[in-house]
């Protein structure tokens, strides 16, 4: 068990917050490596075409 | 407890230790609750890591109980910072690099296990041009179930200012001082222009933060929902949306000064020319002149604009702040000084008509800033007529602050028949009492006339004083 020293107050509801935030921003990370990847794929297809004689 | 042991004013809060003054050298206090932290924080290397990118300060660890306190584990004797400078006094720049600083070491700091359990830009200093973190103590074990506890602090300290600062393109850190806990998030929710809200981090972290905040739940303290993964989200989305901030406002009042006084003559208009070289080159030849006879260590530009004297005198080796009303100038010459790489200039943003007083418990947590300012050399070139003419404060007063300030004095007059004074004398009314005798009076009272010298035929003339 770890001793915290909390000394600051993390202010009302700030876990509840965190929890709904870190939520939140998994979505948009989730989405934001989809647009990334999509993007790599059309990257690399049209690498290739402009490498093509 | 000895007489030579004196508990610095600012730091009471955390009870994982203090700094202190000993026989006039300053030391850092770690008690015993701290200690198992402390000895992650050195064996896990985080310490080494982060002193060796030069995001921490260093220290020495000292096995001398000087405090005389039960609570004693261990004494560090940390690297000193000449001059402590608070986030009222920076430039939005410096205010961003501090909280991208803060977001950085706490990344850093999950990956050896450890984690910050405080964000406030007071753990932040500037040395050689570059924020660097100064509380040792802020280091703890990281508990993977538990969400980020600095995590309101960081928002209201950093993000909540540099956010209105950013929309507005106007200095909102300035009110820091008036807010020392930060500015609330539910005020900063309702400050902000609604097209915040279209930016997805400052919804999440300033609005929807701003309006549960205010409903006042519970802290939940065994939540076991949280992970490191959704914690280094938080994080990275903090540093993606503060490196997204931009303070660009075209231009401050002042930002053609220099340019207009290179291409003022040394000459005033009624005299025939007899003298070749700008206004601005022969005020750096005497100022050259006279300081090469000195060693000053140490030296502050008062209404420095784009610091063309203060990078003058860094040159020559002297540590310099460089401080101005206008944020524009002050950021500009922060951005200029990490390109030029002049590490001994701290641009600061400061109204010497009303320099950042005591605030915090009994006004002393945080000093005023005439406490902390102990140069060796001040230099005031071309600001006190403002002073004097715009604000009606008297030459006394201003002799009074400069005395505050620094030993030595290089001071710029500038007669009433001056082309530029004219022109603010066409705004008022009442000519405040100003004249070459009333300035030689006045610091007669605090200084000693070393030398004073004219700037070519302008009219204005240089005084080297020196405090009595």
């Amino acid at each position: 068990m770890l001793y915290h020293l909390l000394y600051i107050d993390p202010g009302s509801g700030s876990y509840f917050i965190q929890a709904i935030v870190a939520a939140a921003l998994g979505i948009a990370f989730f989405f934001k490596n989809i647009v990334l990847y999509i993007k790599h794929l059309f990257y690399r297809i049209f690498k290739k075409k402009s490498k093509m004689p | 407890m000895s007489s030579d042991f004196k508990k610095h004013k600012s730091s009471f809060r955390d009870p994982s230790g203090f700094v202190f003054i000993y026989q006039n050298v300053l030391y850092r206090q770690i008690n015993q609750s701290y200690k198992d932290h402390y000895s992650h924080f050195i064996s896990s290397g985080l310490y080494d890591k982060l002193v060796a990118d030069n995001r921490l300060i260093g220290h020495e660890e000292l096995q001398q109980n000087l405090s005389g306190d039960q609570a004693w584990s261990l004494t560090l004797k940390p690297e000193f910072i000449p001059f402590i400078s608070y986030p009222y006094e920076w430039c939005f720049d410096m205010l961003k690099d501090a909280a991208l600083t803060t977001l950085e070491v706490c990344l850093e700091a999950l990956s050896y296990g450890m984690i910050l359990k405080d964000a406030t830009p007071y753990n932040i200093q500037f040395r050689k041009g570059k924020p660097v973190f100064i509380d040792t103590l802020s280091f703890e074990k990281y508990n993977p179930d538990m969400p980020w506890i600095a995590y309101r602090q960081f928002s209201e300290q950093f993000l909540a200012p540099l956010a209105l600062s950013h929309y507005f393109k106007e200095p909102f850190q300035k009110i820091l001082s008036n807010y020392l806990e930060g500015i609330p998030v539910s005020m900063a929710s309702k400050l902000l222009p609604i097209r915040s809200k279209l930016n997805l981090n400052v919804f999440l972290h300033l609005h929807l933060q701003g309006k549960l905040a205010s409903r006042g739940r519970k802290p939940q303290k065994n939540s076991n929902s949280f992970s490191e993964k959704k914690l280094r989200n938080i994080l990275i989305s903090l540093k993606d949306v503060i490196t997204a901030f931009q303070f660009d406002s075209p231009s401050g009042i002042w930002s053609n000064y220099y340019k207009e006084a290179n291409e003022r003559s040394a000459t005033s208009n009624d005299i025939q020319p007899t003298s070749t070289g700008s206004y601005i080159q022969i005020k750096k030849e005497i100022i050259e002149k006279w300081i090469d006879g000195h060693s000053f260590q140490s030296g502050i530009d008062i209404g420095a604009n784009e610091g063309v004297f203060t990078k003058l005198l860094a040159d020559k080796g002297i540590n310099m702040i460089a401080a101005d009303s206008d944020h524009y100038s002050v950021n500009k010459l922060y951005a200029d000084s990490k390109i030029t790489g002049l590490f001994n200039i701290l641009p600061l943003f400061i109204d010497f008509t009303n320099p950042s007083p005591g605030i915090g418990v009994n006004n002393t947590e945080r000093e005023p800033f005439t406490e902390r300012m102990k140069a060796d050399l001040v230099v005031a070139l071309a600001v006190i007529h403002h002073f004097i003419i715009e604000k009606n404060i008297s030459f006394q007063q201003v002799f009074a602050l400069l005395k505050a300030l620094g030993q030595f004095v290089i001071v710029e007059y500038i007669p009433l028949e001056d082309e530029k004074i004219r022109l603010m004398l066409k705004r008022k009314a009442v000519i405040p009492p100003y004249s070459e005798e009333i300035f030689v009076d006045a610091y007669e009272e605090h200084f000693v006339l070393l030398e004073k010298l004219p700037i070519g035929l302008s009219g204005r003339i240089l005084y080297f004083l020196k405090k009595r």
